[in-house]
């Protein structure tokens, strides 16, 4: 117990002495205006980084790809070292990972009962996607720009390209549900939903980019710098990386099911042959 | 583009999530659930055996139930049977007592006949016997009442009470 209260009474020490060396030393000034951080954020166009010297991208590309690299790997290790070891009586990493996959695959058969194969999968890598790259914003990996300046990468989903991406990818999946229930009669019941890929793409990205956005006004002032990046950080940023995960898949989920629902006259027709056989 | 809007990033995008799909689809999802899948059928064979394990109890047990039934039927006739032999043996017997104290008595009835008959006989002759020696006597005494003396005879001797 004496233990912890001298540790604690260090740590308590330690954090004002960083603060008071902070405000001594004081702060060489914002190189960019508010307005000029913020637009920066949104649009990146200073901040462009070189794909492997192949072409110039957003920095929200290189974030997508590192978070499919990583998850991708993770997956690959757990198929290598976890999965052969799956028992009937799970332990704490086989039934994290048994809820992940029943989780996603409930929320396909729950919304979608005639077709959810491929929506399960689908759901799985686009939620998986979604969670771990808004949270790895977190890490504050660090990048250089084409112009060499240092750029901390932002989640891949707050570039509006990767938004736009997710966002009327899901709309194709959903519209691929369609057209294998329902042949062309899927296509046209799809397309009466023509707002849906420009609602989610923009609905992840505004949600995502107020995130971005809220952090950078918070890192723009020093003041602001302290204790408050723990919640703005750490708990928003988890927040709506569940609420994000959740809303995309289950839009998904909910208009697959509804564009793959077999018609009646399919229905009556099956009925029929069946009848007849 | 306005907002910065990239097709050739979008496209890029695109690609990167087809990757992710298929490679989360191949390495995880698919094994997972081909797992959960194949537990859940397990589970669900060890319930149908537990299901076809209890049905054949429950027909052992009707069976069971059923042999115990025959066999109370069964023990009910016996017993039927046993009580009616009983009582059979038991009316037969009685029966025979009944002739048997028929007999007797008949017998016994007889004998006290015979004995009757006998005693009769035997008083009779006595009374022949005595009647006999009376006369002598009267005849041995003369004068006296024959009547009387025969009265004194058969008392024993003693004179008569009446005189």
């Amino acid at each position: 117990m004496k233990q912890h209260k001298k540790g604690l009474a260090v740590c308590l020490a330690a954090a004002v002495l960083l603060l008071i060396a902070a405000l001594m030393a004081g702060s060489p000034g914002p190189s960019e205006s508010v307005q000029e951080a913020m637009r920066d954020a949104v649009l990146h166009g200073t901040g462009q980084i070189s794909l492997f010297g192949l072409m110039t991208v957003n920095p929200g590309m290189i974030s997508a790809l590192l978070v499919t690299a990583f998850l991708l790997l993770c997956a690959a290790l757990i198929r290598v070292f976890a999965i052969p070891r799956f028992q009937y009586q799970p332990g704490k990493l086989q039934l994290v990972l048994e809820e992940l996959v029943g989780l996603f695959d409930g929320m396909a058969k729950g919304n979608s009962p005639h077709r959810n194969r491929f929506l399960g999968a689908y759901l799985f890598a686009a939620g998986s996607y979604i969670f771990v790259g808004t949270l790895s914003e977190l890490l504050g990996l660090q990048a250089v720009t084409i112009h060499g300046h240092p750029i901390t990468l932002p989640a891949p989903l707050s570039d509006v390209n990767a938004a736009i991406a997710m966002g009327t990818l899901s709309y194709l999946v959903i519209l691929s549900g369609g057209v294998a229930s329902n042949g062309l009669g899927g296509v046209g019941k799809t397309l009466k939903e023509f707002s849906l890929p420009i609602s989610m793409s923009f609905r992840l990205f505004g949600a995502l980019l107020s995130g971005l956005l809220v952090t950078e006004l918070v890192y723009y002032y020093v003041a602001l710098s302290f204790v408050l990046p723990v919640v703005v950080g750490v708990l928003f940023t988890l927040l709506h990386a569940l609420i994000q995960t959740y809303v995309l898949t289950m839009l998904t989920a909910l208009y697959y099911g509804e564009v793959s629902e077999p018609s009646p006259k399919k229905e009556k027709k099956k009925k029929l042959q069946a009848k007849n056989a | 583009m306005p907002l910065n809007i990239n097709l050739q990033q979008i496209l890029l995008h695109w690609m990167n999530l087809a990757i992710l799909t298929g490679g989360l689809y191949f390495l995880l999802y698919k094994p997972v659930k081909d797992f959960m899948d194949k537990r859940t059928a397990h589970y669900q064979e060890l319930e149908e055996q537990a299901a076809d394990k209890l049905a054949q109890a429950e027909l052992l047990e009707s069976q069971a139930k059923a042999k115990l039934e025959a066999a109370d039927d069964e023990i009910h006739d016996e017993r039927m049977r046993a009580q009616q032999a009983a009582s059979d043996a038991a009316q037969e017997q009685l029966a025979q007592a009944e002739e048997q104290a028929r007999r007797i008595i008949a017998k016994a009835q007889a004998e006290a006949e015979q004995s009757k008959e006998r005693a009769l006989r035997e008083s009779q002759r006595e009374m022949r016997d005595l009647a006999a020696k009376a006369a002598k006597k009267l005849a041995a005494k003369p004068g006296a009442d024959f009547f009387d003396q025969f009265l004194d005879l058969t008392e024993g001797g003693k004179p008569h009470e009446g005189r």
